[in-house]
C-alpha cells in the first residue's frame, strides 16, 4: 500500500513538474513569444482570443508572478487549455482529443509489440547463449537502435513508397475516404499505419533485445537457476519461471524509464510521415506558434507516459512480490 | 557492475566468496584494465574506428573536403560523380563537402553534451548515493522526475520559444535534461561501494568526503561514468539532428540535421534526390552506432558474465579420450558414489585454469564426507562437476574422470537420463538460501515444480509432502505459503534442506549450507542435519572451509589444496594425528572447541595462483616443513595407514601407491 501511494505521489510531483515548465518556459525565454504570436495573430483571430491569450502568457496584464501561476495552474486543473489560434475559434481540448486515437493506435501498439517482441527474442538469445542467431543479434540491434527515427521513417518512404509504391506515402487515411467504422476506412487507416508502424518497431526494438539478452545472461549466473537444474526441471520451465520471470524485472523498469525517449521518436515519425496524431500536430503547433495548443499537447503526452509508466508499476507489481511489500 | 581486474578473471573458483584480491589492487589497476579489455573487445575497436574517423574530418575539413560547403557554384541537383561523390544540393553545393564540414557540428555536441551531461550525473548521482538520507531523497526525486518527463517534446517546446536555436542553445538544453539515466546508475554504484571496506577504511581514517570521492569513488566508477557520457553524447546527437531537420535549429549553420532539414523542404525524395537526404542520416546513423557500439562494449567489459568464453584447446584431454584412459573398473556396490581421476577446468582469459585436478574418492551409502579446504582451493567446483551442475557463472568444464553414481557414469549420462535422476536419488543445498531460492515464487510453488518434474502426485499430495518435509526441519507448515525474503535466514536454509528431503534422496550434496549463519545457527543446523541424515539414511558431502564444525558429524574429510588432494581419511583419525602439514595448519587455524587454549597460528601466505601452479608440491612455499625434493618434483599420493597423503614426509612410512589413483 505504501508502494502504490509514493508511486501516485511521484506521478503527482512529475504532472506538477510539467505543468511548472510549461508556466515558466514561455516567461524565462528572452524576448516575450507570447508578444511575437499576438503580433502574427492580429487581424486574423477575435480579439477575445488574443485576450485570453494574454492572461495564459502574462502579456500586458498586472498580475503577479505566483498569482498567475495559480490562476494556470487552476485553469489547467479544470481542463481549461484555452483556445487553439490554429484550428480557430475550436478548442485545444477538442484538438488534442481528436488527435490521440491515431497516436494511441500507432505509437501505443507499436511501442508494447516492439518491446513484447524485443523481449521475447531477448530471452530466447539469452537463453540460448553462443549460438549463430545470438552472435549474430546483438552487434546488428546495437547499431540499429542508434538509428534516427525520422531517418529510417525518410528511408522506408523512399524504397517502399516512392520506389517500389508498395504502400501509401503519408497521411493516416486517403482523404477520400469517409473517416469512421466502416470497412474501407479501416484498412486504409491500417495501410497508412504499415510503414510509420514498422519504423518505430525496427528502431525500438533493438534496445528491448539488447537489455533482455543481458538480463537474462546475468539472471543465468544466478544460484537459483542452477538449483533449477539440480531439480531436474525441465528446460522451458527454467527458461521461463526462473530466469525469464526474473530477468524481465529490470527490463519493465527500463521501459518506464525510456519511455520518454521511444515517444519523442514517434513525434518525428510521425511529422515525416504526416500522420495526423498528437506528434504531427505538435509540431503543427510549434510551426505556427500556436503555444496554447502545443502546451497542452506537453502535458497530454506527458500523463500518456506516466500512465504508461504505471502500468509497467502495476505488471513489475504482480511479476515481482517484493515490490508489493516494499515501503 | 565493478571493474574486473585481471586478478578478478583468473579467478578460478567463482562459488567461493569473499575470495577477491585486496579492493586496493583492484582500483589501481582499474585504468590499465581498461585499455586492456577496449583492444580485445572487437564491437569497441570498430566504434572507436568510427568515432576517431570522424574525429579527424570534424578536425580538419578544409583539407579533405574539395569545396567550401556554401559555395552555390555548380549546377543544381547533379546526381553523384566523380566530381561530386554525392551530387550537388538544390542551391548547387557539394554535398560531400557539406557533410565533411558538417561533422564538426555533430561531433562538437556530442563530447559537449556528453561531457556536461556526465559531469552533473556524476555530481548528483555520487553525492545523492554517499551523503544519502534527506539529499539523497531529494536529488533522487528530481532524477526520477526528470528521466520520465517526454525530453524530446520538453526540447521542442523550449525550441519553440527560442526559435532557430544556436550551438550553445543546443548544449546547454540537451546537457541539461540529458543526466539522469547515467546519474541514476551512478547512484546505485555508490551506495553499492558504501559499505566496502576500502571506504570504511578512508572513513575511519578521517579522510574529508571530497577527498573520498575523488580519490575511492571515482576511480572505480570510470566505466560507468565512461557509459554516461557515450549514452548522453549518442542520445545528443541523434535529438540535435532530429531538432534540426524539423527546423527549430539554425537553419544557416552547418550540419547534418540542417542539410537533412533543407532536404526534407527541397522534397528530396520525390524530385529524385535521395542522396541530399540519405548521406547526412547515414552520417548521423555511424556516429550514433559508434557511440552505441562502444556503449555496449563497455557494459560487456565491466560485467564479465557478458563476455563468453570457451574452452579451447587447452592441452587437457577432452571427455571422450578420458574415458578411455580410466581403467573400467566395476563399482563396489556398497559405494553410493565413486569419483575417479576427476579434473575441471576454466577458460580464463590467459589460458584454462585446472580447478579439480585428478581427484579421486569414494562416497559409502549413508557415509558423511566434509570436503574441506580455503577458499578458491576447488572445493564447490568438485561438487558442482560430481553433480553436474558446472556451467554459469562455474564455467567449468569436466576434462577428464569418471563419477559413478549407483553404478552409473555421470559424467556421459545424456542430460534428459540426468534429468530424471536429479532430486529424486540426489540433491543440492546451496551456501545461500537467499540466492537459491526464486524470489518470485513462494516455497510451496518450488517444492511444487520439483514434484511435477519426478512424480505424478497430485496437488493435494504434494501440498501434504511439502509441509511434511518442513516439519521434518521444525518449520511450521503456515510458512509453505511464503516468499524467500518473508522467511529468516535460518529458516530459508532449512526450507532450503526440507525441498531437498522431498523424495528422499540417497546422496545430499551440501556446499557450506551454514556459512550464512550465527555460530549458534550454524551448530543447530548441523546438529539437524545429522539426525536428519541418521534417521533417513542419506549419504552427504558437507563442503566447508570450517574443519573444527564439520568434524563434529563427518565420517571421513576430505583436505582439498590447490585443485588436489592433500589428505583424505577418517576424520577421528585426521584430528588426532593430521599428516600433511597443510591440514596440521588447518586445524591450529581453528579454536579447538573442547581442547586447551592454544594460540591459533593460521598458514601465512595464501594459495598458489591455480593458472601457473607450483610445479612441485603445491605446498611447497607456504609449508614449515618444505625440503628441496618437495620444489623439484610433483607429489604424489601415499597411502599411509588406510589414509592418504599428499606429501614427502610420509613416505617411509607409506605401503604403497594406491592403485586406483593415477599420477598426478
Amino acid at each position: 500500500m505504501r508502494f502504490v501511494l509514493r508511486r501516485l505521489g511521484f506521478f503527482v510531483v512529475t504532472l506538477w513538474a510539467a505543468v511548472t515548465l510549461n508556466f515558466l518556459i514561455p516567461r524565462l525565454m528572452p524576448g516575450n513569444a507570447a508578444i511575437a504570436m499576438m503580433a502574427r495573430y492580429k487581424g486574423h483571430v477575435n480579439p477575445q482570443a488574443l485576450h485570453a491569450i494574454q492572461i495564459a502568457f502574462g502579456v500586458n496584464n498586472h498580475q503577479s508572478l505566483v498569482s498567475a501561476y495559480f490562476a494556470y495552474l487552476g485553469n489547467i486543473a479544470r481542463g481549461h487549455f484555452g483556445i487553439s489560434l490554429t484550428f480557430f475559434p475550436d478548442t485545444v481540448a477538442h484538438q488534442v482529443l481528436q488527435a490521440l486515437p491515431w497516436t494511441l493506435a500507432l505509437v501505443g501498439v507499436t511501442t508494447v509489440m516492439a518491446f513484447v517482441l524485443g523481449t521475447l527474442i531477448g530471452l530466447v538469445s539469452g537463453w540460448r547463449r553462443g549460438s549463430v542467431v545470438d552472435g549474430a543479434l546483438p552487434p546488428l540491434f546495437v547499431i540499429t537502435s542508434a538509428f534516427p527515427y525520422f531517418w529510417l521513417a525518410l528511408l522506408s518512404i523512399w524504397l517502399f513508397s516512392i520506389k517500389l509504391g508498395w504502400f501509401p506515402e503519408s497521411g493516416g487515411y486517403e482523404v477520400t475516404t469517409t473517416v469512421g467504422w466502416n470497412w474501407t476506412f479501416i484498412t486504409d487507416a491500417v495501410n497508412h499505419s504499415i510503414l510509420p508502424a514498422l519504423t518505430i518497431i525496427v528502431t525500438a526494438i533493438g534496445g528491448w533485445i539488447l537489455t533482455m539478452r543481458n538480463n537474462m545472461i546475468t539472471v543465468l549466473t544466478e544460484d537459483y537457476v542452477r538449483m533449477a537444474r539440480a531439480k531436474g526441471l525441465k528446460p522451458w520451465r527454467i527458461m521461463w519461471t526462473y530466469a525469464g520471470r526474473n530477468a524481465i524485472l529490470p527490463n519493465l523498469v527500463g521501459f518506464a524509464m525510456s519511455l520518454g525517449f521511444v515517444v519523442g521518436g514517434a513525434i518525428l515519425v510521425e511529422f515525416v510521415f504526416n500522420y495526423p496524431g498528437v506528434g504531427w500536430m505538435f509540431l503543427q503547433s510549434v510551426e505556427n506558434q500556436d503555444y496554447a495548443l502545443m502546451q497542452a499537447l506537453f502535458l497530454m503526452i506527458t500523463v500518456t507516459v506516466l500512465l504508461a509508466i504505471l502500468a509497467a508499476d502495476v505488471a513489475t507489481a504482480i511479476l515481482d512480490p517484493r515490490t508489493r511489500e516494499r515501503g | 557492475m565493478s571493474l574486473p581486474s585481471v586478478a578478478d578473471s583468473v579467478e578460478p573458483v567463482g562459488a567461493t566468496v569473499g575470495s577477491g584480491p585486496p579492493e586496493e589492487a583492484t582500483k589501481r589497476s582499474a585504468g590499465a584494465d581498461l585499455w586492456r579489455a577496449i583492444a580485445r573487445n572487437r564491437k569497441a575497436l570498430v566504434g572507436l574506428c568510427i568515432l576517431l574517423f570522424f574525429v579527424v574530418l570534424a578536425a580538419i575539413p578544409g583539407q579533405i573536403a574539395p569545396d567550401d560547403p556554401r559555395a552555390k557554384i555548380y549546377p543544381r541537383g547533379l546526381g553523384p560523380s566523380v566530381h561530386h561523390l554525392f551530387g550537388t544540393t538544390a542551391y548547387g553545393e557539394d554535398v560531400f563537402s557539406q557533410l565533411v564540414y558538417g561533422t564538426r557540428q555533430s561531433i562538437l555536441i556530442a563530447f559537449a553534451v556528453g561531457g556536461l551531461a556526465t559531469l552533473i550525473a556524476v555530481l548528483v548521482g555520487v553525492s545523492a548515493g554517499y551523503l544519502g538520507g534527506t539529499t539523497d531523497g531529494v536529488l533522487s526525486l528530481i532524477t526520477d522526475v526528470i528521466l520520465v518527463i517526454p525530453i524530446f517534446p520538453l526540447i521542442i517546446v523550449i525550441a519553440a520559444y527560442e526559435r532557430n536555436a544556436g550551438f550553445l542553445t543546443l548544449v546547454v538544453v540537451l546537457g541539461v535534461l540529458g543526466w539522469s539515466y547515467g546519474a541514476r546508475q551512478l547512484r546505485s554504484q555508490t551506495l553499492s561501494l558504501r559499505r566496502r571496506d576500502f571506504l570504511e577504511a578512508a572513513r575511519v581514517r578521517g579522510e574529508r568526503r571530497s577527498y573520498v570521492i575523488v580519490r575511492e569513488i571515482l576511480p572505480t566508477m570510470t566505466s560507468l561514468i565512461l557509459a554516461s557520457f557515450l549514452g548522453a553524447a549518442l542520445y545528443a546527437v541523434l535529438f540535435a539532428a532530429g531538432l534540426q531537420f524539423i527546423g527549430l535549429g539554425n537553419p544557416n549553420s552547418q550540419s547534418w540535421g540542417t542539410m537533412l532539414y533543407w532536404a526534407e523542404n527541397n522534397e528530396a525524395l520525390g524530385a529524385g534526390m535521395p542522396y541530399w537526404a540519405i548521406m547526412p542520416g547515414v552520417c548521423v546513423a555511424l556516429l550514433g552506432a559508434a557511440f552505441a557500439l562502444l556503449n555496449y562494449a563497455f557494459d560487456e567489459i565491466s560485467s564479465p558474465a557478458l563476455r563468453l568464453r570457451k574452452l579451447e584447446n587447452t592441452g587437457v584431454d577432452t571427455e571422450r579420450e578420458a574415458k578411455a584412459a580410466v581403467p573400467a573398473r566395476p563399482p563396489d556396490p556398497k559405494n553410493i558414489l565413486e569419483v575417479r581421476n576427476l579434473s575441471v577446468a576454466y577458460a580464463s582469459e590467459h589460458g584454462p585454469v585446472v580447478a579439480v585436478d585428478d581427484v579421486s574418492f569414494d562416497l559409502g551409502r549413508s557415509e558423511f564426507l566434509g570436503v574441506v579446504g580455503e577458499s578458491a582451493c576447488g572445493k564447490s567446483t568438485l561438487v558442482y562437476a560430481v553433480a553436474r551442475l558446472l556451467g554459469a557463472p562455474l564455467a567449468g568444464e569436466i576434462t577428464r574422470g569418471q563419477v559413478l553414481f549407483k553404478g552409473r557414469d555421470m559424467v556421459t549420462l545424456a542430460d534428459r537420463e540426468l534429468r530424471h535422476i536429479r532430486w529424486r536419488d540426489y540433491s543440492v543445498v546451496m551456501q545461500s538460501a537467499m540466492n537459491a531460492l526464486n524470489p518470485v515464487l513462494t516455497v510451496a510453488a518450488q517444492m511444487r515444480d520439483a514434484c511435477e518434474a519426478h512424480s505424478t502426485m497430485t496437488r493435494r499430495e504434494i501440498e501434504a509432502r511439502s509441509k511434511e518435509v518442513l516439519r521434518l526441519v521444525s518449520i511450521d507448515p503456515v510458512h509453505l505459503y511464503s516468499y524467500p525474503h518473508q522467511l529468516s535466514g535460518g529458516m530459508r536454509q532449512r526450507a532450503m534442506i526440507a525441498m531437498a528431503l522431498l523424495f528422499t534422496p540417497e546422496l545430499i550434496i551440501m556446499d557450506e549450507p551454514t556459512s550464512a549463519l550465527d555460530v549458534v545457527g550454524q551448530r543447530s543446523l548441523m546438529v539437524q542435519i545429522k539426525e536428519l541424515q541418521e534417521r533417513l539414511g542419506f549419504a552427504v558431502i558437507f563442503v566447508t572451509h570450517d574443519m573444527s564444525l564439520v568434524s563434529h558429524f563427518s565420517d571421513r574429510l576430505l583436505v582439498m589444496y590447490a585443485a588436489q588432494v592433500a589428505e583424505l581419511g577418517r576424520t577421528r583419525q585426521l584430528f588426532d594425528r593430521p599428516l600433511h602439514p597443510y591440514t596440521q595448519g588447518l586445524l591450529e587455524a581453528f579454536p579447538s572447541i573442547h581442547g586447551a587454549k592454544e594460540r591459533l597460528l593460521g598458514i601465512p601466505g595464501s594459495p598458489p595462483d591455480l593458472l601457473h601452479p607450483p610445479s612441485g608440491c603445491r605446498f611447497a612455499p607456504r609449508c614449515p616443513h618444505v625440503m628441496d625434493r618437495c620444489r623439484a618434483e610433483p607429489q604424489r599420493l601415499l597411502e599411509v595407514d588406510g589414509e592418504l597423503v599428499r606429501c614427502l614426509l610420509h613416505e617411509q612410512a607409506a605401503a604403497s601407491v594406491p592403485a586406483k589413483e593415477g599420477v598426478a
